[in-house]
């Protein structure tokens, strides 16, 4: 069965470009525009993996991953933080409230992101 | 008997030394062995929000109930100290306490407040505001490269040659467009103030030996070798990790960057007198041209033989680490051959004291 993934990003260019080459990949995708969708998403879907920007409308994405986290249910779902922040304090507070990798979207192409996602469900 | 209590002494300028202290911008407190205040001058007061007449003969475990000072006031210290510490929610100060003693016996603490809320705030104020720029510049670059990366791949029909061609060279300067923000980015942090933050005792052979590390498979790829000489004891110095880290990665990334394959790169560290450390960063690369010399250092600079190998590289690596090195009291210099090779050396001093360091000269 194909996995599923939620990508949570506002921005619709980089939207449709991750979610084409993850659907590519054969991959079933959900997606949310802004934190608040995202997280009542990730309660409706239960997606294998949630893909997670951090820079979002009503909720940031701290603040999803946070309720993601504490949620006994939705705790277990990995999450792999997709951001342009680059600063170390914020790479260390996403790896702190819990996320599985954090990855900083102008280092990285599709394909790079796609083997992270590959390497991050192998271990759950 | 402290110097103040000779009572109303008029120096030769006509201005007691008791009108000099109460005058002092910065919160001046003298306490005695237990923590008993027995002078406050007039900044102190207003830092503290309570008269002086209040506070003379309470000790500051007393004070705390009005501001929480004591725990930021080591009383049994025998040396100079200096820390910053938020005491309410728009004060923040620096606070200095120097142990005062009498025929050699510790007898009391003077304590010094420093008001740094406002370059707290600026600090954060540019911080915030740079991370927001990077990140703005940073959005639309990184759907540029993702969608030339999927271009590139055939994910949108297949390229001609010269489309393929064209399309590279796009990706490739986006990519360089991604680092220079990035590196501003660095620069910006390093140049703002020149300051060092986390300042705490270092062991430089850890250092770069941690360094080396991470740069082992890409000096596997080049086919270079790598030699790592250390003293076997080499005392610590006081340095901000992260900043040192900065400036030893730049030099040992350009050693590496423009040694051609089957070079040797070594690196030495050894103690020079009692006082400095010096690390040797040496390469059989291609070197750095007479004539260009002089500007190795500058902002955005890049060798002509670097350019026409090498399009990549910001030019502001070596920038960084001069910053960083000199903001460390030391000092960078290098000697260079064209087609010979490139040895870069750096002296840093070790301070036995850390009330040593702080006071002198780069503070």
């Amino acid at each position: 069965m194909a996995k599923k993934i939620l990508v949570v990003e506002d921005d619709k260019f980089l939207r449709e470009l991750i979610s084409q080459k993850l659907t590519k990949e054969g991959y079933d995708i959900a997606e949310a525009t802004d934190g608040e969708k995202g997280f009542e998403s990730v309660k409706k879907e239960k997606p294998d993996l949630v893909l997670l920007d951090l820079i979002l409308p009503i909720i940031d994405g701290f603040e999803v991953l946070s309720r993601i986290k504490s949620d006994p249910v939705l705790a277990q779902i990995p999450v792999i933080i997709l951001s342009n922040l680059g600063q170390k304090e914020d790479i260390e507070k996403g790896l702190k409230i819990g996320a599985a990798d954090y990855l900083i979207k102008a280092h990285f192409t599709p394909a790079e992101i796609i083997e992270k996602i590959k390497n991050v469900l192998k271990q759950n | 008997m402290w110097p103040w209590e000779k009572a109303h002494s008029r120096l030769k300028f006509d201005i007691s030394e008791t009108e000099i202290i109460n005058h002092l911008t910065d919160g001046i407190l003298v306490l005695d062995k237990n923590g008993k205040i027995l002078l406050a001058n007039n900044a102190a007061e207003k830092i503290l929000t309570i008269e002086k007449e209040r506070v003379i003969g309470r000790t500051i475990f007393w004070l705390d109930r009005f501001i929480i000072l004591s725990p930021h006031i080591p009383l049994f210290s025998k040396k100079k100290e200096e820390k910053e510490a938020q005491i309410r929610e728009n004060l923040i100060l620096k606070i200095t306490t120097v142990p005062t003693f009498s025929e050699n016996n510790k007898v009391g603490v003077l304590v010094i407040l420093h008001d740094i809320t406002k370059e707290k705030i600026i600090e954060k104020a540019k911080s915030d505001f740079l991370t927001l720029a990077t990140h703005q510049l940073w959005t639309p670059t990184s759907a540029i490269k993702w969608s030339l990366r999927m271009l590139l791949d055939g994910e949108f029909g297949k390229l001609t040659k010269k489309q393929e061609e064209i399309v590279k060279k796009i990706y490739e300067t986006n990519n360089r467009e991604i680092k220079l923000v990035g590196d501003l980015l660095q620069v910006a942090k390093i140049e703002e103030g020149k300051y060092l933050s986390n300042l705490k005792l270092l062991n430089i052979n850890e250092l770069i030996a941690a360094v080396i590390n991470n740069y082992q498979k890409i000096i596997k790829k080049q086919r270079l070798t790598l030699k790592f000489n250390k003293e076997a004891v080499v005392p610590n110095i006081m340095a901000d990790e992260i900043k040192m880290r900065i400036a030893i990665e730049n030099i040992l990334n350009n050693s590496i960057k423009y040694t051609p394959p089957r070079g040797k790169i070594s690196i030495s560290v050894s103690k020079i007198d009692q006082d400095e450390v010096k690390i040797k960063i040496s390469d059989t690369g291609i070197g750095i041209p007479k004539n260009q010399q002089n500007r190795v250092f500058t902002k955005f600079f890049r060798a002509s033989n670097v350019i026409q190998r090498d399009t990549e590289g910001t030019g502001l690596g070596l920038y960084m680490a001069k910053n960083i090195i000199e903001a460390h009291g030391g000092e960078i210099w290098f000697e260079s051959e064209e087609g010979k090779g490139t040895t870069f050396y750096i002296t840093l001093p070790i301070k036995k004291r850390f009330g040593e360091f702080i006071t002198s000269k780069f503070y």
